[in-house]
């Protein structure tokens, strides 16, 4: 396995980006795991990079773009409402990959949830932190986390406080479980504020959080919650 | 005090008893944070993330010998238990390395000598 | 490499999981808007029915798929497919203390056929 952290484009003027000179005690595990697992026979080193080389690709863009293309082009949020793989082709995302018939976790049924003004949607997964990562890349660290999965089903109001959404009491959370073999992504009512804006300047604004449902877009907000990484136990109320 | 969400995992019995490799690794090993901010390298991610995670899909391929349902929900009482204080992704991979570990996939004495091997060979590169 | 994947692989190529079990369930129980009960069936040790949803009524939004039950999946017995259905709950049914000034609050997740009963 190559032992690039990064490289040096060569051009001349730039410095070369710095790079982690010394070799971790964890790089060092994950390859005799990695090394032993393939000798052993768990899987093959070809198996093995084909499912590298997919998450070296995957990331959140593609999901931001359906969102954004879908805002401007009546036609084609229909094509998201009612056949969201079909759909992803148009963002460059390919359900069936990487091995032809999708991943052992992603499966190939992804379904986008509208948001409407009286409806605002959040997505987990209880069970262990199924996500759309064909299309929105990996989980955040929370989302994984059994205090976002557990809380989030019973008190969604508290946990999406948490992440600064307030939400205005008669509007409907509809939180999405998802707990077998659909995805799925939110997909936000375009704000105000966004008229006459490119598909390019809509995607931005579609963060990773809005796609879960944890945030709203606005103008202006183009990054993700940074939580901390000392993860508190939040004592539980109403 | 009100009951949280039961996440169906199954309950009773998973007592998570530390393996010595590991705990040595979880106690000297550099996290990822820490080696980026010394290098001022601003990638979010260790390099070898993309890997672990392809091992992990790779593991859940057909009627494997570590499922991933049930590596999750160890992953999940390891991380409230034996590496509660590990960052992430460090964390998924001390849990995946256990898991393999307890179940006879991999010894800890073979995983132990390939690292010593790995860093020879590296240190030398 | 297991049979069971390369099987798998055959019969999915091209068409993806859940697609490949497309017209092996026969006809679906339910419809959507029809009211359902959650089974509390005995669990052997592998399901993806939550048990914070067992026994409730909610009434099925979406019918989505045909795939062998998860609990059988687990196994490798891949040979029987049921429908699949996300089941809209209204929280406070759910939750006794879901609080009163959020009455409009929903929980949606999937089940497979042999987890519902008319209601």
């Amino acid at each position: 396995m190559s032992n690039d952290h990064d490289h040096d484009h060569g051009h001349g003027h730039r410095p070369p980006a710095p790079m982690v000179e010394e070799i971790s005690d964890f790089e060092a595990l994950e390859i005799a795991v990695r090394e032993l697992s393939i000798e052993k026979g768990l899987f093959t080193a070809e198996d093995h990079r084909r499912f590298t080389e997919f998450a070296e690709h995957i990331g959140p863009t593609p999901a931001a773009r359906m969102v954004a293309k879908a805002w401007l082009d009546p036609e084609y949020k229909k094509l998201c409402l009612t056949d969201a793989i079909k759909a992803s082709f148009a963002v460059g995302v390919d359900w069936l990959n990487p091995t032809g018939f999708g991943t052992p976790s992603d499966y190939t049924d992804l379904r986008v949830l509208e948001d409407t003004p009286a409806r605002h949607h959040v997505v987990v997964c209880t069970l262990c932190s199924c996500y759309p990562r064909p299309i929105l890349g990996f989980q955040p660290e929370w989302y994984r986390t059994p205090n976002y999965r557990r809380r989030l089903v019973r008190w969604p109001r508290q946990v999406l406080a948490e992440f600064g959404l307030q939400v205005p009491p008669e509007v409907e959370i509809r939180v999405e479980d998802s707990n077998q073999k659909c995805r799925f992504i939110v997909m936000p009512v375009r704000p105000a504020g966004t008229e006459g804006w490119t598909e390019d300047q809509l995607t931005e604004i579609v963060t990773r959080d809005c796609l879960i449902g944890v945030a709203l877009p606005k103008p202006g907000k183009t990054s993700n919650i940074k939580l901390p990484v000392h993860r508190a136990v939040n004592p539980v109320h109403h | 005090m009100s009951e949280s969400a039961n996440l169906n995992a199954p309950v009773g019995g998973s007592e998570w008893t530390p393996v010595p490799l590991l705990e040595e690794i979880k106690g000297h090993g550099r996290v990822w944070g820490d080696l980026a901010s010394q290098y001022g390298v601003e990638n979010p991610d260790p390099p070898w993330k993309t890997s672990l995670e392809g091992m992990c899909d790779v593991l859940a391929e057909g009627q494997c010998a570590l499922p991933p349902l049930e590596r999750r929900w160890e992953e999940d009482e390891m991380s409230e238990s034996i590496y509660k204080d590990v960052p992430f992704p460090e964390r998924q991979l001390l849990a995946l390395a256990h898991s393999l570990i307890k179940r006879g996939l991999v010894s800890e004495a073979d995983l132990a000598s390939r690292m010593k091997q790995v860093h020879d060979r590296l240190a030398a590169a | 490499m297991s049979h069971d994947k390369t099987h798998h692989a055959t019969i999915a190529t091209g068409k993806g999981d859940p697609q490949c079990f497309k017209g092996t369930a026969g006809p679906a129980k339910f419809k959507v808007g029809d009211r359902v009960r959650i089974k509390n069936l005995p669990d052997i040790f592998y399901t993806r029915t939550m048990t914070y949803t067992r026994g409730a009524v909610g009434e099925v939004a979406v019918v989505t798929h045909e795939s062998p039950a998860p609990e059988d999946e687990a196994w490798g017995h891949v040979d029987h497919s049921e429908w699949f259905y996300i089941v809209r709950f209204r929280q406070k049914d759910l939750w006794p203390e879901y609080p009163e000034n959020f009455p409009n609050d929903t929980l949606q997740t999937e089940f497979s056929e042999r987890w519902l009963e008319s209601a």
